[in-house]
């Protein structure tokens, strides 16, 4: 269906702006190429009498795109501390690895051994690779997946910038834009959850603390939701899914060739907030202290009530 | 100092909503805030502070231990009733964006969701179906006593508040009486002209918040007495320029003519039995009407037996708003009714203060006993006394959520009007969406859904 939907939009999108298309498709001359940054840690050596989970339990198990038995996988879980430490700790330092260390890339879907030799992702390879990670240390993890009010999103970095009197463009791409608000409700967002203490936890370990700077929003923590924070859901979408949906690869796919100058332009475009992220935690003094500003000004929202079940409701069929 | 009159008005008042009034042996300091000034705007800073302070710690203090999505927040924020001490501690009461409550599920989900955004125990609710729709949703809770009203942006995404009946009834009885405070010479021998949906018929906010009218006057026709559903909402706000938008417009006009027409009619017909009159509602209806007299060299004179009350935005067509001093004007040289008897009313379906004009100056004033409003900067701090920002408030009033509430809407604050002598806070007279945020307004809705013609078989006026 997300296959379908994609190149029925991307389709309708060339016929309707066939000069548009043309213009955005690939990266011209004159534009600010994407340069991969070299990868942040080293990669811990992987050895057999590793622990890790091999259990088929749901949410434990490998998924799509998301495999905890991948050698890279259970050598960096285990560098972390995966059977030493308790669960929670475990997942908080998972957590900020990820978040500290993959750069954001747009990049086609690959495993997460992939994304931890690359050292950059998309939404989706950061979250899997958090995922992973807690998987291959025994902790259940999932998707939470959502569509979100992409306007909001993507002028984020715009309002910040014009709120701190900085004119240049943010770069974002277009026909991307287009292409995300014509699919609404199929193009989902997502962040992880994880299963400690009984309670499912959210986490978004995807925006590195500079790109949360960038828009000058608090540096999320584990638990702490993006929703309403950073992303502003379509209300009825939220689902929870053990994998990553089937066809959201290939949607991927398809994009990357029909239009790889897109994808290109949001990764710089991202690599360029990095930037600038880097200089507002510098002139902050420092993260915590950019951090603790930032909790000050925005204020915390809680942007979504989960529906619990309580004893009031009688559901008749 | 509270008037003679004042004093007698809101006794009629109080006679007319005797059943919205609790026993007095039961009175917490919220109901005391509401209940006990005879004049909400008059009451000295002091006292108001007082009373202030008391309620909205007092309804604090029931969310933060009968909310668990509030409490969480309040742990998040590390604020507890405990920290709230003084007037100045009010500002630490941890605020829900408005976006809160848009944030919802559909089916049965929705209906835990509302469970979940209520602070306490609801009553049992029974919801038949597998796959619910918001309407039954809204249906069940109203059987169970439990008012869900909604309101709705141009995304038609709409805003759910459940009110249990205590809430409800306060609020109604709030939105009255800071009307009345300002109504020189009420009397409930008045006839009423609702320019709103019928509140018997619907549940959206702009409807539903006119119930207390009903107890108000001697007799009310209504302008729009058709049931209306979040689907017909939902469509005559996302209408669009397609076809259906077309179609919706075309009908939109048409239905407006009715109105006109019927309003024309019921004017001529209370001037000749020189009778009261009091005209509520959306003032785009109201400007037509007066439109269409002017343009026919029409008037009338009611003089001091008139009244308008106005409320739920000033745009009057997609785009064009009309400036609040030219429709007073307009009320004058066309009704003949003065323009201290023509007041506006601002409010949301997230709020159960109701702030009113006053006949002066026209500057809203804020009810300060049980409400505290609080403008924000750009950094979403306290701003500066006359600064323009965005509008927060803390209700003492919303017993059955958290009506605790930073807005979509841009105003500005002054500590005390410019013009009348009335003591507290009052806002600017012209409120405006907050840049990014969605329109809003119920008199927008309004316009929008009178589009909504589904034929007639219900017997409707519309």
């Amino acid at each position: 269906m997300l296959m379908t939907m994609t190149g029925l939009t991307l389709t309708r999108l060339i016929v309707s702006h066939p000069t548009t298309f043309m213009k955005y498709r690939t990266m011209r001359p004159d534009e600010q190429r994407y340069v991969r940054p070299p990868r942040q840690y080293e990669l811990p050596e992987y050895h057999s009498d590793m622990k890790y989970s091999t259990s088929k339990e749901p949410y434990l198990r490998p998924t799509r795109w998301c495999d905890p038995r991948e050698p890279e996988v259970i050598a960096m879980a285990n560098e972390l501390g995966a059977y030493e430490l308790a669960d929670r700790d475990f997942a908080e330092a998972a957590f900020w690895f990820v978040k500290e260390n993959i750069d954001f890339e747009m990049c086609p879907f690959d495993g997460v051994g992939a994304t931890l030799r690359r050292g950059t992702g998309t939404c989706y390879h950061n979250i899997s690779l958090f995922i992973a990670l807690c998987r291959a240390a025994g902790i259940k993890g999932r998707y939470k997946l959502f569509a979100i009010n992409y306007d909001r999103a993507s002028r984020g970095i715009e309002e910040e910038k014009k709120r701190r009197g900085i004119e240049e463009p943010s770069g974002i791409d277009v026909v991307w834009d287009g292409l995300y608000n014509s699919l609404g409700y199929l193009m989902s967002e997502a962040e992880a959850e994880v299963y400690l203490d009984s309670t499912w936890v959210v986490a978004h370990p995807v925006l590195t603390p500079q790109l949360q700077a960038a828009t000058g929003i608090p540096i999320t923590q584990l638990g702490e939701d993006s929703i309403g924070l950073f992303f502003d859901v379509v209300p009825g979408t939220i689902q929870r899914s053990e994998s990553i949906p089937l066809g959201l690869a290939s949607g991927m796919r398809l994009l990357f060739t029909v239009m790889p100058g897109s994808p290109e332009r949001v990764s710089v475009s991202q690599m360029n907030a990095g930037v600038y992220g880097h200089h507002v935690i510098e002139q902050a003094g420092g993260r915590e202290a950019y951090d603790q500003r930032a909790r000050e000004r925005f204020q915390f929202f809680p942007r979504t009530v989960d529906p619990e079940d309580r004893t009031a409701l009688v559901f008749e069929d | 100092m509270v008037v003679a009159e004042v004093t007698s008005r809101i006794a009629k008042l109080n006679k007319q909503l005797a059943h919205y009034i609790p026993p007095r042996e039961t009175w917490n300091p919220v109901d005391e805030a509401l209940f006990l000034p005879t004049d909400l705007y008059q009451v000295p800073l002091e006292e108001a502070q007082e009373m202030q302070l008391k309620a909205i710690k007092c309804t604090f203090t029931h969310h933060y231990n009968n909310n668990g999505f509030y409490h969480k927040y309040c742990t998040t924020r590390n604020v507890s009733p405990e920290d709230i001490k003084t007037v100045d501690d009010l500002f630490k009461i941890p605020l829900v964006p408005d976006l809160t409550f848009k944030q919802y599920p559909k089916g049965r989900d929705f209906a835990r969701w509302l469970e979940s955004v209520f602070t306490g125990d609801l009553p049992k609710i029974v919801i038949k179906g597998s796959n619910p729709t918001f309407d039954d949703v809204i249906d069940a809770f109203s059987a169970s006593g439990v008012v869900v009203t909604y309101s709705s942006g141009t995304s038609g995404r709409f805003t759910f508040i459940p009110r249990d009946q205590k809430t409800f009834l306060m609020s109604e009885y709030a939105g009255a009486k800071s009307v009345i405070n300002m109504w020189e010479g009420y009397d409930p021998n008045t006839n009423g002209y609702l320019m709103f949906p019928n509140p018997k018929k619907t549940n959206v906010f702009v409807g539903k918040v006119s119930t207390v009218y009903f107890d108000l006057m001697k007799d009310v026709q209504v302008a729009i007495d058709r049931v209306l559903t979040t689907e017909v909402i939902q469509t005559a706000m996302s209408g669009g320029r397609s076809l259906k938008g077309l179609v919706t417009s075309y009908v939109q006009n048409r239905t407006q003519q009715k109105i006109t027409d019927q309003i024309t009619q019921w004017l001529g017909r209370n001037e000749r039995k020189e009778e009261r009159i009091c005209l509520f509602g959306a003032p785009y209806i109201l400007y037509h009407v007066m439109d269409k007299l002017q343009a026919a060299g029409t008037s009338f004179d009611f003089g001091e037996e008139g009244m308008v009350v106005t409320g739920g935005g000033w745009k009057i067509r997609e785009d064009v708003r009309i400036p609040v001093r030219d429709f007073r004007k307009q009320v004058h040289d066309v009704l003949g009714i003065p323009e201290t008897r023509c007041i506006d009313l601002y409010g949301m379906v997230e709020g159960n203060g109701f702030m009113v004009h006053c006949p002066e100056g026209h500057y809203l004033h804020t009810p300060y006993t049980y409400y505290k409003p609080f403008v924000l900067d750009d950094d979403l701090m306290p701003a500066k006394d006359g600064e323009w920002g965005r509008f927060a408030f803390l209700d003492a009033l919303a017993g059955s959520y958290p009506g605790f509430i930073l807005t979509g809407d841009k105003v500005r604050m002054l500590e005390h009007c410019p013009v009348c002598a009335r003591p507290g806070p009052v806002l600017e007279p012209e409120v405006y969406r907050a840049t990014g945020e969605e329109v809003r307004g119920c008199a927008e809705e309004l316009r929008r859904v009178l589009a909504q013609d589904l034929g007639g078989n219900e017997g409707d006026s519309v």
